[in-house]
């Protein structure tokens, strides 16, 4: 992994890395059994006691389930000072968890993409803010 | 339940941003449909109202605004907001309150005004409002959302590129036919399949823009309004549906959706066409008319399948087969639908409920389906908003 120590999510709690490899932060209901992302959106089987909802990191990789390439650039209040249009957007199955998660592609061969490909969650750089540390957000690559 | 009826209609024509005020175009629509039900202003008990939700308070009281316009007179003013499906709130409601006998007359209306620019995050909580993380972290404007699920509906079923385009040209076709719409020009498959990609497999020509617009209905259960009406038409059924739990479908805002299917894909208009089927006793085969939310070419063709119009995968083969033309089967948005007028949120249901009526009123000259019965005006919102309304002549 790059080094990651002067790195700064955009948004807490849906990212983290602290244990050596990039993770979604997820949460798992323990009545129901569903992951919810990001962790605060709740979506509980009707009829569920609602007890029992952890916080639970999802694996590090998963499999492309459906992806787009997005022509123009995406307006705010997303932010980057970097060139990424076109970009893909990839929605990521992780197959356990019985969730699929989107997020942008950081792989600029766009015509190498292809449903049912093995990915990895990653991070994607933005931009650098005032206290010169690099912002990101989550994303994924195709696992070579 | 009393019979409630449909005795007038209103809309202002389709069109881009416009520095005009909300409430103007509401009224020209409301003076529509009170001259087209040739009833005085006065006689409106209950008045329904789609909140504008980009005109700030004025925007949030639209139905406030617009009675001050006419005279105010003290009747009920309930202002709605359910996204897209705004205007199948509204007339919903008027159905229930005119079919209660709590009034004998009411109004439904809404207006909405193009934000100049993109349709983005309104407010900054990401913790409270997701839409803030899909903007702020996922760079995911909403045509994301239908090509992720085009994607998948490519992969698993028999559609091309060419089925996308094919929609848009049968739109186009229809579109330059009607007068309110707002995009008129015909467009021939090598020029649809020629526009750039928004987000591929989406063109620039298969989604649906923001727009202006604004649309008014009259619904009654008073005999002598509706003896003296112009072809007053039967509200069968008017219902909302939400989403149930384990729908596959990626929701816009959201940034997760289940990988295992435990419920119908687009499940909040499931929900709403089957309550719609239950209550007006009918069932797709007896639709003859069906104005759907083509927000894209995808969403053309899936719900025809969510709908039960064909079982899934089945639409790009009705398509194809002429079957949703208007000469066909089933006639299509015969109004050219959202490709040729795009979205005015808190006016587009009740747009579609007018253009439902109007076919079955025979006013649609070139585009007029033959003769048509039944029509179903089908709307689609955002995080699992959806409306169905059922008309019969
Ligand atoms: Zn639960």
């Amino acid at each position: 992994m790059e080094n990651m120590a002067n790195k700064v999510a955009r948004i807490p709690n849906l990212v983290d890395w602290s244990t050596g490899e990039v993770r979604l932060m997820s949460a798992k209901c323990a009545s129901c059994g569903t992951y919810f992302f990001p962790r605060e959106h709740y979506q509980h089987r009707p009829g569920c006691s609602r007890e029992g909802v952890e916080n639970v990191l999802l694996p590090g990789k998963g499999k492309l389930a459906s992806y787009t390439v997005q022509y123009y650039p995406c307006p705010a209040p997303f932010r980057t000072d970097k060139k990424i249009t076109p970009y893909g957007i990839g929605l990521v199955e992780f197959e356990a968890e019985k969730i699929q998660i989107t997020g942008i592609i950081t792989e600029t061969d766009l015509k190498s993409l292809k449903v049912g490909m093995e990915m990895e969650t990653t991070v994607l750089d933005l931009y650098v803010n005032e206290e010169k540390q690099e912002v990101v957000t989550w994303a994924f690559k195709a696992v070579l | 339940m009393r019979d409630v009826y449909i005795i007038g209609t209103g809309i202002h024509p389709w069109m881009g941003f416009s520095e005009q005020v909300f409430a103007d175009f509401a009224a020209v629509a409301v003076d529509g449909a009170l001259k087209d039900a040739n009833i005085e202003w006065q006689k409106i008990q209950a008045i329904m109202a789609g909140i504008f939700i980009y005109g700030g308070n004025a925007g949030h009281l639209s139905g406030q605004y617009l009675e001050s316009i006419f005279g105010e007179t003290g009747v009920p003013v309930v202002n709605v907001y359910n996204a897209c499906a705004t205007g199948s709130a509204s007339i919903r409601m008027a159905y229930n309150s005119v079919a209660a006998g709590e009034t004998d007359t009411a109004l439904a209306f809404g207006a909405d005004v193009s934000p100049k620019g993109f349709l983005t995050a309104k407010s900054d909580n990401a913790v409270q409002d997701r839409d803030v993380i899909r903007w702020k972290m996922g760079g995911m404007p909403n045509p994301i959302y239908w090509a992720l699920e085009c994607r998948k509906r490519m992969e698993k079923y028999d559609t091309t590129e060419e089925d996308l385009a094919r929609v848009k040209v049968l739109m186009s076709e229809y579109g330059s036919k009607n007068p309110d719409a707002r995009f008129k020009k015909a467009y021939t498959m090598e020029e649809v399949l020629n526009s750039v990609y928004v987000c591929d497999p989406l063109r620039l020509y298969e989604i649906c823009p923001v727009s202006t617009g604004a649309a008014a209905v009259i619904v009654t259960a008073d005999k002598e309004l509706i003896a003296k009406a112009d072809n007053p038409v039967k509200i069968n059924a008017t219902t909302m549906g939400s989403a149930i739990y384990g729908d596959p479908t990626i929701r816009i805002s959201a940034l997760s959706c289940p990988a295992v299917a435990e419920a119908p894909m687009l499940s909040e208009s499931y929900s709403a066409s089957r309550q719609a089927y239950e209550k007006a006793g009918v069932g797709p085969e007896d639709i003859d008319v069906l104005e759907l939310p083509d927000n894209s070419s995808w969403h053309y063709l899936v719900y025809l399948e969510t709908c039960g119009f064909c079982g899934e995968g089945e639409a790009d083969k009705m398509l194809r087969d002429g079957e949703t033309r208007i000469d066909g089967k089933l006639a299509v948005n015969p109004s050219g639908g959202f490709s040729s007028h795009g979205e005015a949120l808190s006016a587009q249901a009740l747009w579609q409920v007018i253009e439902c009526a109007s076919q079955l009123r025979g006013r649609c000259g070139e585009r007029q389906v033959e003769n048509p019965k039944v029509a179903m005006a089908q709307t689609y919102g955002l995080m699992g908003n959806s409306g169905t309304t059922i008309l019969s002549v």
